[in-house]
């Protein structure tokens, strides 16, 4: 046993200490609290941008000060968050800056139970600034540049690909489509530029672990992959693992852009702990013949406020949304999807799965666009939820548009809970009541897991065993 | 008396807003339309060819806001309004309805009956009128309730009725709204079931140019029911924006909600519902189906299907649907020798005719077809 995990075992054993830790503030760049003209300044210079990009925040700013809440629709938790008390940029250099002494013993724990490696604990807990994943992943980087992808941080993306950068910059998701897209317009920092030229299709999904940044799993990054014609590429953020942040609102942006007959695949794991906002914009844009497939599982933060979309631009374009998402006391989910179809023939397919555990609150909200004079759009949506408590909670909110008469939608939704008698057959054959539940709620979602990379898969369902403890009896 | 003079529910009307844009219930919707500042109320009514007597109904005819004929035990003349509640959107509306609504009729009721309402609109202005159906313990209604207009001028018709259910009552309530193609409805229906009683509520839109109908339905007793119905064909310039809420605050309750649209021309319609169930009403038995059969290219279906489920063990879904007559079906009729024209409208009218059928009532199953037949005929 490693003196890590030796200290790791003596920290969850001091219990009484939860709750009552917190972290040496040592950042090497820090905007300080609150959001004005200066933090933009502020970011900017430490970065070293060039002026449009500068004007690009400074604009955004004045979009997100103009733009109310949205609680005319969205959850009035949304209140609860208090702009002037975040800190908007915050970059630690390359040293460590935790010790495993602070890390909450529950984290360990799940650590340990989900068999999370050694090096990637470090990283996730905060102990390491870094995954020191360079020379694990060096093959790999060279094997890209090979191709020609470019695989950088936004901000390397910006300065040294501009012309290609530019022009979908923005594109996808303007400064101004939602208030959260603007204020992550104004503070952005961290996130991936990647590019992948005509006809070059991926073998090996991108991670964000390849490349290494203290930013990487910042609060306000913003990424944008641009798939040239004909190239293939699969793109996964984040992991099973419970992230453990001090931060409270985490508001990305993701534009994707998929060229004619170009596929991406955007694969998201969030568990963020469950103090933090999640507040994200996500969006692709396809053009003819391509293919854009969201994959999304949430099962951390308090609330998460996530609807990824797809516009099809061009004709035959596909756009794909997969979503679990699980709400355990004190959260909510509140996911779903966008398709825009903007061309004939176009077709999109929405599958939604969520479970509510204990007084959890998980929502689908759902838009499906589809304006005059167009043929042969075709929407399917399903939704399912499961109740698993008495208090659980859960909302379906779709809106389907629908002109001229070429076309066929179907939007379905159905609430279930796991039949009284599922579970006894299950524990007439010997697995206790919580294996039980369990095992049904892996069923529930199983087909969707599928559409998982092996490894997060298989990380899923033991997370989900994890949640589902206590749950019953 | 001084002219100064204004009542509670005046004021209430007065320190309200229009609807406005960023109002999620009128997310999709005219909310322009349901701007009424400065209309006039409508003045003496007209009389006109009356429908065909229903046999061993009650008929009461109002001539805008006069009462003209009809008598009956269990109805009384109402001169205000009951002061309907906005739960779906539009507060002022029902504020205005409060201060001002001055005619409609009240039916108590234990025993069976079937009582029909016919409110003949003539003129420009705003009409207000109210309907209260009280259903005592194991009552059985059967009520009708009509609006045709004898003219071709734009009037508002701002309508809410009331309905309560006792245990073991029994309602079957058809609206069926036939106005002038230049006439605005804007409609609140609220009922409640309180009891093991069932309330089956239906409506056919098949004219005016705006319709904003806010259905809220309460099923608080055990083994309660409550359905929902509605036909709805609109044409070009005609646009139907119904908000439905389905609340269940009790254990072992049911509701069915089931809406047709036909869109032909350039029609436009808005389904915005949602299934409420409250904390503690397991055993809830909830459905919700919105389908929309688009005529033509031009038409436009908006469809916001909703659930809020506060409570486990319960069974509820929805599920929307958009398209076309299909062509399996079209082919079908056309190999029997029928016109591919007159194939898609019987398609079509068969599509009506599965809301129309959940009535279980012949009597006003038969009145509802006879509407669509028309709306039919007009079309072609």
């Amino acid at each position: 046993m490693s003196s890590e995990t030796a200290t790791v075992q003596q920290v969850a054993a001091e219990k009484d200490d939860i709750g009552n830790f917190s972290y040496p503030e040592n950042h090497k760049f820090d905007a300080g609290y609150g959001l004005t003209k200066d933090t933009i300044d502020y970011i900017s210079k430490v970065k070293d941008e060039p002026a449009w990009i500068n004007e690009f925040r400074h604009k955004a700013l004045e979009v997100f000060r103009s733009k109310p809440m949205p609680t005319n629709w969205a959850t009035e938790d949304l209140n609860a968050i208090d702009f002037d008390a975040i800190r908007y940029y915050l970059s630690d250099g390359a040293t460590p800056k935790r010790s495993w002494d602070e890390v909450p013993p529950e984290v360990l724990e799940t650590f340990d139970r989900l068999g999370v490696p050694e090096q990637e604990r470090a990283f996730l807990a905060g102990v390491e600034a870094q995954y020191d994943s360079e020379a694990a992943y060096s093959n790999v980087k060279e094997a890209l540049a090979d191709e020609g992808v470019i695989f950088v941080t936004c901000s390397e993306g910006l300065k040294e690909h501009e012309e290609i950068f530019r022009p979908w910059f923005g594109k996808v998701i303007p400064v101004g489509d939602n208030k959260f897209s603007a204020l992550n317009s104004a503070v952005m920092s961290g996130g991936s530029f990647i590019y992948i030229p005509k006809g070059v299709k991926l073998k090996h999904p991108l991670q964000a672990y390849f490349r290494i940044n203290s930013e990487n799993f910042g609060q306000f990054e913003r990424t944008l992959i641009i798939a040239d014609e004909g190239s293939e590429v699969m793109y996964m953020e984040g992991c099973t693992a419970p992230k453990f942040e001090t931060a409270t609102l985490h508001s990305a942006v993701v534009e994707l852009v998929a060229m004619k007959g170009a596929k991406i695949q955007y694969i998201t794991v969030q568990n963020w702990s469950s103090n933090v906002f999640n507040l994200v914009t996500k969006r692709g844009l396809a053009h003819e013949d391509a293919e854009i497939r969201w994959i999304d599982c949430n099962i951390g933060s308090r609330l998460t406020m996530k609807y990824p979309g797809v516009v099809m631009k061009g004709e035959r374009a596909r756009g794909e949304v997969i979503s679990i998402a699980l709400a355990n006391d004190g959260q909510h989910q509140d996911t779903g999807a966008k398709m825009i179809h903007a061309a004939n023939n176009t077709t999109s397919n929405v599958v939604s799965k969520s479970i509510s555990v204990g007084e959890g609150r998980s929502t689908y909200r759902g838009q499906v666009h589809i304006p005059k004079h167009l043929k042969g759009c075709k929407n399917n949506t399903e939704c399912d939820a499961l109740l698993i408590n008495p208090k659980s909670r859960t909302d379906t909110y779709p809106a389907i548009s629908v002109k001229g008469n070429q076309h066929v939608t179907q939007h379905e939704a159905s609430v279930s809970q796991v039949s009284q008698e599922m579970l006894f057959y299950m524990q007439q054959r010997g697995l206790s009541e919580t294996q039980a539940m369990s095992l049904a709620v892996n069923g529930f979602i199983n087909d969707l897991v599928e559409e998982f990379p092996m490894e997060y898969s298989v990380e899923l369902k033991r997370l989900i065993d994890l949640e589902m403890e206590g749950s019953v009896g | 008396m001084s002219a100064t003079l204004t009542s509670p529910a005046l004021e209430k009307f007065e320190s309200l807003d229009w609807p406005i844009r960023t109002v999620e219930n009128w997310r999709f919707g005219a909310w322009k339309n349901a701007n009424l500042s400065g209309i006039e109320m409508l003045g003496t009514g007209a009389s006109a060819d009356l429908p065909a007597e229903i046999e061993g109904a009650s008929r009461f005819v109002f001539q805008n806001a006069e009462l003209v004929s009809g008598s009956h035990a269990a109805v009384t003349a109402l001169s205000e309004s009951f002061g309907p509640e906005s739960r779906l959107g539009s507060p002022k509306l029902a504020a205005l309805h409060a201060a001002k609504g001055d005619h409609g009729i009240s039916i108590t009721a234990g025993g069976e009956e079937t009582i029909e309402i016919i409110h003949l609109v003539t003129g420009e202005g705003l009409l207000l009128p109210s309907l209260v159906i009280n259903a005592e313990a194991g009552a059985k209604l059967r009520v009708i309730q009509r609006f045709i207009s004898t003219d071709a001028a734009a009037a508002v018709v701002l309508t809410a009725v009331d309905i309560k259910l006792g245990d073991k009552a029994d309602v079957k309530y058809l609206v069926t709204q036939e106005l002038n193609r230049e006439s605005k409805l804007i409609r609140f229906a609220d009922s409640a079931v309180a009891g093991s009683a069932y309330a089956k509520q239906a409506v056919i839109h098949t004219g005016a140019k705006w319709v904003r109908e806010e259905t809220h339905s309460s099923v608080t007793g055990s083994d309660g029911q409550s359905q929902i119905l509605s036909v709805a064909l609109p044409d070009t310039d005609q646009e139907y924006d119904q908000r439905t809420f389905q609340h269940h605050g009790a254990r072992d309750t049911y509701s069915d909600l089931l809406f047709k649209n036909t869109l032909f021309g350039k029609g436009k319609t808005i389904f915005s519902g949602l299934i409420f169930v409250d904390e503690g009403a397991h055993g809830t038995d909830a459905y919700q189906t919105c389908r929309n059969l688009m005529m033509t290219d031009d038409c436009e279906a908006h469809s916001m299907p909703g659930l809020e489920i506060n409570a486990d063990d319960v069974k509820c879904s929805h599920g929307s649907t958009s398209a076309r007559v299909s062509e399996e079906e079209i082919f079908y009729l056309m190999a029997r020798g029928i016109q591919p024209k007159l194939a898609r409208s019987l398609v079509a009218q068969g599509f009506s005719a599965e809301a129309v059928e959940k009535l279980e009532d012949e009597t006003l199953e038969a009145i509802a077809i006879e509407v669509i037949e028309r709306k039919f005929d007009e079309v072609d």
